[in-house]
């Protein structure tokens, strides 16, 4: 054991490069393909449209000019000042949430945390539906008797917009803000007090030590929230409120395209991320993530007493009511009721949509195939983005304050700010240029196309989600485990995977159901004959068959819990007890 | 201890060694020699370079010039590089370093995974071991239900486990208090003896690397400036930084010095022009040099002002420590002697007289220190 | 030593099974994309309704190669097909409306003289381009008023386009930008209102569309209900569900689907001009010689009776509501004789050009 082999010295072919070269080239080749090459054709196109064949200016600014006149430029207007009001809201929500559920002893704690996850879990355009089934004037609300006439036209504008947008940011606040707390401890708290400062004097003090998190928070809340298409598509577009990803979208859609102006479109979308990326990059600058310390600081949890417990236990309710229940009741309760059932004004319930999933009427496509084929993609998908992500993200912690990881953090935050819709047509333009399908490989219209894009978009956030909790593993487990004899696998195998394993859990099926409800990226790149379930749900929703369609959604719904509760509980049967007991506690499971 | 006559201590050498973080050096032209079995401690202030060099041994570190020998092989340098899990070696963290998800017994286990020990064999061994650190009862805790001192055994436990040539300690005492530091540092000697094994130990503290050294390095910004025997360090140390750094009572400007022989110097101080004080002469003193009297407390006796001999001071502190009392005593305007050691106490504001050791003063000139 | 050794055997074991289950996915995935043939076949982009049907009937007669088939809303194949430019991946496109066509023709990206040589009856012979370039497969139309029963009584209908001028319900339509069908109907009511020539100048065209945008304003801002824009068909039926209108000009074929299915209370009304929607299919030029024989003898085989057949039976309360174009126009009874329907048919090349143009207006103006 501790007489040195010279011969393995030697066989070993040593790397004697710096470290980070070859890694780096292929973390940014990769990104390279996945995200820049295809998103940089696309944003040529505003101002070179000749370029890709879509016009005969090799060189203009008209399209930058026609894309913020009238309809655009007030949807781009639009679309800026809701993710500004929105990320504000959600981090004001998520802040004080995160709070009371982690800092507080309201009631069903666990219970809360849990629903966090399924509101992460739920699709903008399903919640949109939701909603819309439920408040509009011979919708579920008045086919049980109540009359909510006036909400509707409330809703179906500006505050129906913001209200759901902010339930959809949401999570990604909480659970960023989360991580920060946890870095968080009472001392610093104490100190402020015992040095005589009240109570918000106190919160003061105390504010910018998760100031990093918040600033996080608000800067992904506002990417997440610019690049959202199903609010827009649905909600905006009915409530006469364009906003910028629908104007993108229909630029694309119609015929003859303007991609061009789409292109400019999605350029101001990528570039109101700098603001926010800039501001938090200054706060932040070299203590990107709070670093816990090895020793578990246990917060200290506040003692309401019964009357506030009640109130504070309540209104975190409220906030899931709203944000989950209405749109899950909403959908849930319009598949179970009969189409003509509104018409008569008595309720009338049916499963003849359920059966329609699987038995679709004439011409219709039942939702068997595209739906185990979304099972697969996601399965594929949530597995090489959950990798590829652990990879991203260690190299986002590990070299805090270098260059290299400021930009990987810009490029990554900015990423999030790309409509998928942007990203699937960059596909078609770059992976379908001559040269790449005649030269390099030819992979326009077949699946692994499809899933290489679904792993592009859901990458970057993804890679945000695992930074927080990879930078809290000391890098001293990884470094015992080599001086004592595992080798370079190993040692990752047997530290960090087991501390990482419940965030690796919960990013996969985060992914993985993400992939399921796709479906601006699905319906541009599904290959011939091979359509997703997202994009069967959508042609149905779209051909009038709402009974149907919203029964598929729930179905898909059911099916995306059933996952993950079979996931969990493969989890908890084939991990070791230790590997449950620590890590990242995101969630109480 | 089954196959304790089995092992061979380690041999490391590290020969020019450099390390450099961006613009900075941590490590310059680090030559150092470690024979087999030698209990080393590295001390240095932080940002000195001694966690650097012994990552830079363990192989979490790569030298960006220089080579590294374990046992006369090389490890790091111009040849390559031998991942840590090579080099057959052990090592205890500053942060314990247990992985959480795994319980004592499964910690201490670890390094055994790739041995070619039977199960039963192992299972002794970790028992052993177990024993021997004295955390028997807690084999099946998870770490973060132990204290530090607790923790910190575990991980001597483990880095003892493999049996290696060769064990590391990156100040594994800093995060303990007083108590377990005294109890965790006698265990840490003998249990590393008797294992027979090579120590590279690191510490900022000059009392602990002291009680657990065969030999001292001491380091400066990246430079190895002294390596000898704990009491050569003491009592000769190299320069300025080295005396600072081990503990001194009082360090005075010179105000005139007078040579008696190859290393005997006669100093005035300027607070007591009148009173020759002898001294060792540590590097060169030229005539108009800004020297300094470095004084250790071994060498600092007070005694009442009726004294003949001796400069006169004033007790401006006194502390009782169980043997006897330290004082801080001032003598002249403002310079002050600290840790002055006396059976008898003397009471804050009391005037008294101080006589120095020659032995334990030092003359030396800081300015001729290439740093 | 037991207990660790256990556990990292079981972990190793995990670490394979869970490697192994990737592997078996990711080849699952791999296996669905295989396939190759001799004869590459072509791949059918189509938004036709019964398209499944008929590609599957051809392809159980036909075994020298497959036909793949794309299948979608109009509006993501034509994005598809633009996007692809000049390395496209479609043999052969076929959805509804000609204006497309015209444009793709214009462009250079159809077969000249691609259309089969059958006996087109005349509405047929009336959609088809001199070039040759497309060839409708039936034909449906739009600018149909739909209207509920239960909102609207048969006495209050306009009988006129003019009428919608004065009508006291909101009337529904879609937004040309996203549906297929509507801007053949904006179009189609511009051209009947100035009453142009199938061939018109420039001049006539552009003083038609002056005409028509003062149209639809007035609509808009002087009628009592409004005008109420959704992106589809689907959508503007479910509003009137809802019953945030009364009438809306649509596909006619829609209004007859819902009629069929679980919207009883659905009528239809056809003003003094129903602007033809011919389904068409036209074969992508970029594609190498025997990509566009196949595509070629697909083409042709929807005019054989099998072909028909596929196409009338394959969405029977859906797309199949169409006048063939070939043998008797009555082959369909669920639909009445198109000469009862005023159908008008608008040139698409005259219309093509214009696309753009109007349905940005339209949108700045009844859309945002």
């Amino acid at each position: 054991m501790n007489v040195i082999k010279a011969k393995s010295f030697t066989e070993n072919g040593l790397d004697t490069r710096r470290k980070f070269s070859f890694g780096s080239i292929g973390v940014w080749t990769a990104l390279f393909l996945l995200i820049g090459a295809p998103v940089l054709c696309f944003l040529t196109l505003g101002v070179s449209p000749r370029l890709f064949q879509q016009g005969p200016e090799w060189f203009t600014l008209k399209y930058v000019h026609e894309a913020f006149q009238g309809f655009a430029g007030r949807a781009i207007f639009n679309s800026l000042w809701v993710a500004t009001v929105v990320s504000i809201f959600a981090v004001s929500i998520a802040t004080s949430m995160a709070w009371v559920i982690h800092r507080t002893n309201i009631g069903a704690r666990r219970f809360w945390a849990v629903a966090m996850w399924l509101l992460l879990l739920l699709p903008t355009w399903m919640m949109t539906l939701g909603w819309t089934d439920l408040l509009q004037p011979v919708g579920g609300l008045q086919a049980l008797g109540i009359n909510c006439s006036y909400i509707y036209h409330e809703f179906f504008g500006p505050l129906g917009i913001v209200v759901v947008l902010t339930t959809a940011a949401l999570p990604f606040s909480y659970f960023i803000i989360t991580a920060g707390l946890q870095g968080l401890g009472p001392e610093f708290e104490d100190a402020a007090r015992i040095h005589g400062a009240n109570k918000i004097q106190t919160f003061k003090t105390v504010l910018p030590i998760i100031s990093p998190a918040i600033l996080s928070a608000i800067a992904v809340s506002f990417a997440e929230t610019i690049s959202d298409f199903g609010v827009a598509d649905t909600l905006g577009y009915h409530a006469h409120f364009p906003l910028a990803t629908f104007i993108l979208f229909k630029a694309i859609s119609s015929y003859p395209a303007n991609f061009s102006v789409a292109a400019v479109v999605a350029a101001v979308l990528i570039l109101s991320i700098v603001p926010p990326i800039t501001l938090q990059s200054r706060v932040m600058r070299k203590n990107t993530f709070a670093v816990l310390s090895g020793r578990t600081r246990t917060p200290r949890v506040r003692e309401f007493r019964k009357g506030p417990r009640v109130l504070a236990t309540t209104i975190v309710a409220t906030v899931f009511v709203v944000a989950i229940g209405v749109p899950v009741l909403g959908a849930v309760m319009t598949s179970f009721i009969s189409g003509q059932s509104f018409y008569g004004g008595h309720l009338h319930l049916t499963l003849l949509y359920y059966r329609e999933i699987f038995n679709p009427p004439s011409a219709g496509k039942s939702l068997g195939t595209p739906l185990l084929l979304s099972d697969q993609l996601g399965f594929v998908v949530a597995s090489c983005t959950g990798a590829f992500a652990v990879v991203m993200a260690r190299r986002l912690v590990t070299k805090v304050g270098g260059l290299s990881q400021r930009i990987t953090d810009i490029f990554l935050l900015g990423s999030i700010a790309i409509p998928g819709v942007v990203l699937a047509i960059g596909y078609i333009f770059f992976y379908n240029l001559s040269f790449i399908t005649h030269h390099v490989i030819n992979l326009y219209e077949t699946l692994p196309l499809l899933i290489i894009a679904l792993i592009a978009s859901s990458l970057p956030g993804q890679t945000r989600f695992m930074a927080g909790p990879v930078s809290q593993i000391q890098p001293s487990l990884s470094e015992a485990a080599r001086v004592h004899g595992a080798g370079r696998f190993t040692a990752w195998r047997t530290t960090n995977l087991p501390l990482m394993s419940r965030v690796l859990l919960w990013g996969w099926l985060l992914t993985f159901t993400k992939t399921i409800s796709e479906l601006a990226i699905a319906t541009i790149l599904f290959p011939p004959s091979q359509e997703p379930a997202s994009v069967t749900i959508q042609n149905y929703l779209a051909n009038f068959n709402t009974g149907a369609g919203t029964a598929m959604t729930v179905m898909t719904l059911l099916e995306m819990l059933g996952i993950i509760v079979i996931a969990l509980g493969i989890y908890r049967l084939v991990t070791p007890r230790g590997w449950r007991r620590i890590g990242w506690r995101g969630i109480q499971s | 201890m089954s196959n304790e006559t089995a092992r061979k201590a380690s041999s490391v050498h590290f020969e020019n060694v450099g390390k450099t973080f961006g613009e900075k050096d941590a490590l310059n032209n680090v030559n150092l020699e470690i024979a087999p079995g030698t209990f080393l401690v590295l001390l240095g202030p932080s940002g000195s370079g001694k966690t650097t060099l012994l990552r830079c041994l363990a192989g979490i570190e790569r030298p960006s010039r220089g080579s590294i020998f374990i046992n006369g092989t090389p490890v790091a340098g111009e040849g390559g590089f031998l991942p840590p899990e090579k080099r057959g070696l052990a090592m205890v963290f500053q942060d314990y370093a247990l992985w959480p998800h795994l319980t004592v017994r499964a910690n201490i286990g670890f390094p055994l995974n790739n041995s070619q020990l039977s199960k039963p064999a192992r299972t002794d061994r970790v028992d052993n071991l177990l024993d021997r650190v004295g955390i028997a009862h807690l084999a099946d805790r998870y770490p973060n239900q132990l204290s530090g001192g607790e923790q910190q055994r575990v991980a001597l436990a483990r880095a003892l486990a493999a049996e290696v040539g060769l064990i590391l300690f990156d100040e594994p005492l800093s995060n303990l208090d007083a108590d377990r530091r005294e109890s965790l540092r006698i265990e840490i000697a003998t249990l590393t003896r008797e294992s027979g094994a090579t120590a590279l130990y690191i510490t900022h503290d000059q009392s602990e690397a002291f009680a657990l050294a065969d030999k001292v390095g001491v380091l400066k910004q990246g430079e190895l400036v002294q390596l000898d025997t704990p009491e050569m360090i003491y009592k000769s140390p190299a320069n300025a930084f080295v005396t600072r750094f081990t503990g001194v009572s009082g360090e005075f400007a010179i105000k005139q010095f007078k040579k008696m022989g190859d290393s005997l110097v006669e100093v005035y101080l300027p607070f007591a022009p009148d009173i020759t004080v002898e001294a060792t002469k540590i590097g060169k003193l030229s005539k108009d040099a800004n020297a300094s009297l470095f004084v250790r407390s071994a060498g600092v006796s007070i005694f009442p002002e009726t004294n003949e001999e001796g400069i006169p001071g004033e007790i401006r502190d006194v502390a009782f420590n169980g043997r006897g009392y330290e004082h801080v005593v001032k003598v002249g305007a403002a310079e002050m002697l600290t840790k002055v050691y006396s059976k008898h106490r003397f009471d804050r504001g009391v005037n008294i007289k101080v006589t120095l050791d020659p032995a334990s003063c030092f003359a030396i000139d800081p300015s001729t220190e290439e740093m | 030593m037991k207990l660790t050794t256990l556990k990292l055997n079981g972990l190793r074991k995990k670490t394979i099974a869970v490697s192994a289950a990737l592997a078996v996915a990711s080849l699952s995935l791999v296996s669905l994309t295989a396939g190759a043939a001799s004869n590459p076949g072509f791949v059918l982009y189509s938004a036709q309704g019964y398209d499944q049907q008929a590609v599957d009937a051809f392809n159980a007669t036909h075994p020298g190669f497959t036909v793949t088939l794309k299948d979608d809303s109009t509006g993501p194949l034509l994005t598809d097909v633009q996007a692809e430019g000049n390395n496209p991946k479609w043999g052969a496109l076929w959805v509804d409306g000609a204006i497309p066509f015209a444009h793709l023709d214009q462009i250079g990206m159809l077969v000249k003289n691609s259309a089969p040589k059958v006996a087109f009856n005349t509405l047929g012979k009336a959609n088809l381009p001199a070039d040759g370039s497309f060839s409708p497969t039936g034909v449906t139309e739009t600018g149909v008023l739909c209207y509920d029963t239960a909102q609207v009584s048969a006495s209050n209908l306009p009988s006129k386009w003019t009428d919608l001028l004065t009508t006291q319900y909101a009337l529904g339509m879609n937004d040309p930008s996203v549906s297929g069908p509507t801007f053949p109907l904006i179009a189609g009511v511009f051209s009947k209102l100035s009453n142009l020539p199938f061939n018109a100048t420039t001049a006539q065209v552009k003083a038609a569309i002056t005409k028509g945008e003062a149209f639809y304003q007035n609509i808009a801002q002087k009628t009592q209900g409004g005008l109420v824009v959704n992106p589809t068909n689907g959508v503007t039926l479910g509003a009137m569900q809802n019953q945030a209108v009364g009438m809306a000009t649509i596909q006619g074929s829609a209004c007859y689907s819902k009629t069929l299915g679980s919207y009883k209370t659905l009528g239809e009304k056809y003003l003094d001009a129903s602007m033809e929607l011919p389904g068409v299919i036209g074969i992508d030029a970029k594609m190498p010689a025997i990509v566009r024989a196949d595509a070629a003898k697909f083409v042709a085989w929807l005019y054989t009776p099998a072909g028909q057949l596929a196409m009338r039976t394959g969405d029977p309360t859906g797309d199949s509501l169409f006048w063939p174009v070939v043998g008797s126009t009555l082959a369909n009874p669920i639909i009445p004789n198109i000469t009862t329907t005023n159908p008008y048919a608008i040139n698409p090349y005259t219309w093509a050009p214009y696309e753009t143009q109007i349905n940005n207006w339209f949108d700045s103006n009844f859309v945002g």
